[in-house]
Order: C-alpha cells, then structure tokens, then sequence
C-alpha cells in the first residue's frame, strides 16, 4: 500500500536563512524523532492545518485540504464539535488502482454558535466554514439620549 | 566604525543580506516518472492562478506562489496553524527536457507541472536486422 499524504511545510523546511542558523543544533533530530513517534501514534488520521478566527458576527474555521472535489469534502456539527473530513482521491494510473485517503479533524466550537446558519466555501485548495453566532451574544451597541 | 568596516568589510554585508530576503517556503511535492514526461505536483494550498509563478531557466524550474486571501478587517486569529507565508520551490535538472512544450496546470491549490523529455532520452526501439 502506497499512503498519499498532504504533510504541511514545517519550519524544518523553511528557508535557510531562518531555518539553520536560529535553531538549537540538535532540534532537527528532536524533530525528527517527535515525527516519528507522531507517526506511530497518530497514523490512521493524519491532520490538515486549521486557522480559526473571529469578528464581531461569526466564527471562522479555514482549512487547507488542497486538491479535493467539493462532493469529497464534509462538514458537520453535533453535539458542539465540528467535523470536517476530506478524501483525497488519486486518479486511477496504469499499473495503479484508484487510491482514497481519507482526512478527518473534529474541532470543539463555542456553544453560542447557531447550527442552522453555517456555511462554508472551498476556494483555491481552502475550505472556508463560517459560523454564525447567536444575536444575544454579539456585542449590542446602546445609544443612550442624555437629557 | 567607519574605519573598521572599511578593514573588514563582512561586517557591513552580512547585516544587509540579512533583513533582505522575505520568508518564503518549500511546498509539499511530489514527482512522478513517466516514459515521456516528469509529473510535478505541488501542494499550494491559498494560491490563486495570478499569484503563481512558474519559470524554467537553464537547468532550474522555479515554482513561486503567494497566498491570494488576506485577512479581512475585523477578523481576529484565534489559533493559528498556517503560517501565511508565499511558497517557493526550485528544482533542478539535468536539462534533458523539452522546454517549449512544458505546461502546468493549477486546480484547487494543487499545481500539476508535466516536463515532457527531449526527444534525445526517450526510450526508443532499436529494430535487430
């Protein structure tokens, strides 16, 4: 079996000019070695990188899952946990079968968020989901009159 | 100082070098091998068609894209794992490509790169009399 994994680019690969010369001499191995066990651990579902971010009427998650059909791609909240998992499918080539790999990441949200309103956008290999949080939480602006 | 950065000139340069570059980094990839061509796929997850740059010259592919989405006003980070940064990749080769007729296509963050092999490498039948 052949795995086909999306890894993303840690400072270990970063340009030479941050990457060698402002480390510990022995992090590269320490790198290695968490990877490693990291590895073992962690094997059956690799993760994908998620920035999450806020404004003042929504709640962002963006993930990089890039390369993958929009029908590959679910989002689902339950019980106040998202779940985003993605399967990369590598075309069918001569000699190889069509091969699935599968991503899969459960975030836990904040409880004022509103399930029914979520949406999300898959846009240049992201994948955008907003979530709405309820009125009563959001900051309230009260003008009051001085007499 | 003046006179002991004119004695040893080092000094001076390396300080400029150093805030000169901008941080750039390597994207996940891959290459392939096929009889005709090499496959490069790159992971550039955040880049849009007028960001990329694919350049061939002399033995060197260069592969530079830069992150289409800013961070709107308004929005603040909560948790960070991506890094922002633009990606760049340089591969090198032994120049037994064809340089006209690469093409490379870019499809939801993935860029696929095919370098076909100049008629000079590929495999040919050679007829026994």
């Amino acid at each position: 079996m052949r795995i086909v994994r999306y890894s993303y680019p840690s400072y270990r690969n970063l340009s030479p000019v941050t990457g060698a010369f402002n480390r510990a001499p022995w992090s590269g191995l320490e790198n290695e070695i968490d990877r490693l066990f990291q590895s073992v651990v962690t094997d059956a579902s690799p993760r994908f990188p998620v920035d999450l971010y806020e404004d003042k009427a929504n709640a962002y998650v963006r993930a990089e899952l890039p390369g993958i059909n929009r029908a590959d791609i679910g989002v689902e909240l339950a019980e106040g946990e998202l779940t985003i998992t993605a399967a990369r499918k590598t075309p069918a080539t001569e000699g190889q079968a069509e091969e699935t790999f599968n991503y899969r990441r459960v975030l836990t949200v904040p409880e004022d968020v509103q399930a029914d309103q979520i949406s999300a956008a898959y846009e240049n290999g992201v994948l955008t989901v907003t979530l709405p949080k309820r009125a009563e939480t959001q900051p309230k602006k009260i003008t009051v009159a001085v007499k | 100082m003046s006179l002991f950065n004119t004695l040893i000139p080092s000094f001076t340069r390396g300080t400029e070098t150093a805030s000169a570059p901008t941080q750039t980094v390597r994207p996940a990839y891959d290459v392939k091998q096929t009889p005709e061509a090499y496959h490069v796929t790159a992971y550039l997850p955040g880049v849009a068609k007028d960001g990329l740059e694919v350049t061939a010259e002399g033995t060197e592919i260069r592969i530079a894209g830069r992150r289409a989405w800013q961070q709107p006003e308004g929005w603040t980070p909560l948790y960070r794992e991506t890094a922002g940064t633009a990606y760049e990749l340089t591969l090198t080769h032994d120049n037994a490509i064809d340089a006209d007729k690469i093409s490379a296509e870019l499809t939801d963050g993935v860029l696929r790169v095919t370098l076909p092999k100049a008629e000079a490498v590929k495999p040919r039948k050679i007829a026994v009399n």
